[in-house]
């Protein structure tokens, strides 16, 4: 019988056999902890194994990403304690500088097709975008990933979803997303593995996969995979991050668990409405919800091509006054990539904010929290209550919040 | 068999609600995350709870943030285990992690009310309530030896040691 692509990447690191359903142990190439959990890790991984060494300084890594530069005391000591650790074993931080963790992992090639990737991040599994199985663990799994370099694991069963149609701009990956997340709820992919299939999700470019993939937590699954690469796309994922890419395909007699059929022809923008990111409606039915301000960044949204297609929409305009609009890419390489072309300029000289890379509002961090009865527009992943501030948060595509901050209410982006 | 006294809540429990994220950075240990439980979801929560009680609620529990926090706050609060319709997947390893069993029963869910006495037969995969016992397919033998360690660090320390 034959292997689905998850099924391929855990059997490739394990001796055991591997099947849906079975617990298996598991070696780890890459272990990482961000400034948020990295703190406990240490503080579990001392208690626990004393100054023993990590099985592998050169697989373990820090990434801060959540509030960067720390804007309390309490994320300056936290990222201290982690460099501190960090300086005793010889391991290697992205510093506050670099941008979020997951997106580091793939421009540093740190994440390749097939590899296996824990760290203390729930949308760790971003990483499934280049093939590889990324997964978000709580402290104690990633202390025991620094020591040992392995984990348990219940290898999940896969779930085939076939995208039929295509869409066009001013729709994009991410109301793909939305959409998909709309149809598929939190039940019919949770704790699976998801690949995607299907005309649009081919056509994807790698900010797209990286959209598309990072809200499959959101779908409560395990991780997702665009199994279909174009040469073009294998060759940019070969240029970014200076290794050969070579992902798995799914064997032609593997079992899935089941399988979802969506179509998305003539798809027009789609937002999320607070407080559930699968409460999704399309947006024309959120004509004149008035906003306070947006937020384009995130792991969801903050690559360049996102602020490229914000750029398009601001360039040479002016976002209303009495609205902020808050941009943070996603890392350091972005950041230079858009100062480069321009984007930048065209974002600041509409009046947007402009803050370094990282997680900020996602995370409680560095920009970017909403006051009660703030209503935000954001690029992000999560809408829950709470989680940015007390205001109230509609996830959507960069184009939409572009758009959205010119009228000062929620706006398809082909009514500018 | 393990009796407790159950905690009913609804669908979509995040880790934001409960564990607040506030709290994330200053408090590290168990005892005083343990006084925050459950906080923005039932603020009256964490002074009533009983070691023994069990959480009772419906699909996606744990959703959101991969903290940790969640599962230590509730098992150090003295629950003894979350029976769910359906765990979101960071939690229920975390829970397991933790040793804090997590079961998932939608028949179990749609019956048990708030308040109610329920009992737990971890081996035999069954729950009893007054108004009937509900099977749940038994732990498979790894996890239970992680639960019955008390947790994943124990169990390995275990491992590590021979035993």
């Amino acid at each position: 019988m034959g292997k689905t692509i998850i099924e391929k990447i855990i059997q490739d690191h394990t001796k055991e056999e591997v099947k849906p359903g079975k617990i298996v142990w598991m070696d780890l190439d890459i272990r990482s902890a961000r400034d948020f959990g990295g703190p406990n890790v240490i503080k579990n991984y001392e208690k626990e194994y004393g100054d023993a060494l990590v099985a592998d300084r050169k697989k373990t890594f820090f990434t801060f990403d959540l509030c960067v530069p720390p804007s309390s005391l309490k994320y300056a000591d936290n990222q201290q304690i982690c460099r501190e650790f960090a300086r005793r074993q010889d391991i290697e931080v992205f510093d506050v500088d670099r941008g979020i963790g997951s997106h580091v992992l793939i421009e540093k090639g740190l994440a390749w097709a097939g590899s296996t990737v824990v760290g203390t991040d729930s949308h760790l599994n971003i990483l499934g975008a280049v093939g590889s199985f990324g997964q978000g663990m709580g402290d104690v799994d990633v202390t025991f990933a620094f020591k040992t370099g392995k984990t348990w694991f219940e290898v999940p069963q896969t779930l085939k979803v076939l995208i039929k149609g295509s869409f066009s701009s001013p729709t994009t990956a991410k109301d793909l997303t939305l959409y998909i997340l709309k149809n598929l709820g939190t039940k019919k992919a949770a704790l699976k593995a998801v690949e995607f299939y299907g005309e649009a999700a081919r056509g994807l470019a790698l900010p797209g996969r990286i959209t598309l993939c990072s809200m499959v937590t959101e779908m409560a699954g395990i991780i997702g995979f665009v199994p279909e690469f174009r040469d073009s796309l294998k060759a940019e994922i070969e240029n970014i991050s200076g290794a050969k890419f070579s992902p798995h395909e799914a064997d032609k007699d593997c079992s899935y668990s089941d399988t979802a059929e969506i179509d998305v022809s003539d798809l027009s923008p789609q937002v999320a409405v607070p407080f559930l990111p699968d409460n999704v409606q399309d947006v024309s039915e959120l004509k004149g919800v008035k906003i306070d301000s947006g937020f384009i960044g995130s792991c969801t949204n903050g690559r360049t091509e996102d602020f490229a297609l914000a750029s398009q929409i601001l360039k040479g305009k002016k976002i209303k006054e009495g609205i902020t609009l808050k941009i943070v890419p996603a890392t350091k390489r972005v950041y230079k990539e858009i100062l480069e072309r321009g984007i930048l300029e065209n974002l600041f000289l509409s009046g947007a904010i402009i803050s370094n890379p990282g997680c900020s509002g996602c995370a409680e961090g560095h920009i970017g929290l909403t006051g009660e009865g703030e209503v935000q527009v954001s690029t992000g992943n999560r809408n829950f209550a709470g989680k940015q501030g007390k205001g109230k948060t509609y996830l959507a595509s960069p184009a939409v919040v572009a758009a959205s901050c010119l009228t000062g209410h929620i706006t398809n982006p082909k009514d500018i | 068999m393990k009796k407790g006294r159950v905690w009913k809540y609804g669908d979509n429990v995040n880790t934001d609600v409960i564990f607040p994220g506030k709290y994330t950075y200053s408090i590290l240990e168990p005892e005083e995350m343990a006084r925050h439980a459950l906080e923005d979801l039932d603020p009256g929560f964490a002074q009533k709870v009983r070691p023994g009680d069990i959480i009772v609620a419906g699909r996606n529990f744990g959703c959101g943030s991969s903290r940790e926090q969640a599962a230590t706050c509730l098992k150090y609060a003295g629950v003894q285990a979350v029976v769910a319709r359906s765990f979101a997947r960071i939690f229920f390893r975390n829970a397991i992690n933790q040793g804090l069993p997590v079961l998932q029963s939608e028949e179990a869910v749609d019956t048990i009310e708030n308040g109610e006495e329920i009992e737990i037969d971890f081996i035999k995969g069954k729950i009893k309530t007054a108004r009937g016992d509900f099977a749940f397919p038994p732990f498979p033998e790894s996890v239970m030896g992680i639960l019955e360690a008390g947790g994943l660090i124990p169990y390995t320390r275990k491992k590590l040691e021979g035993k």
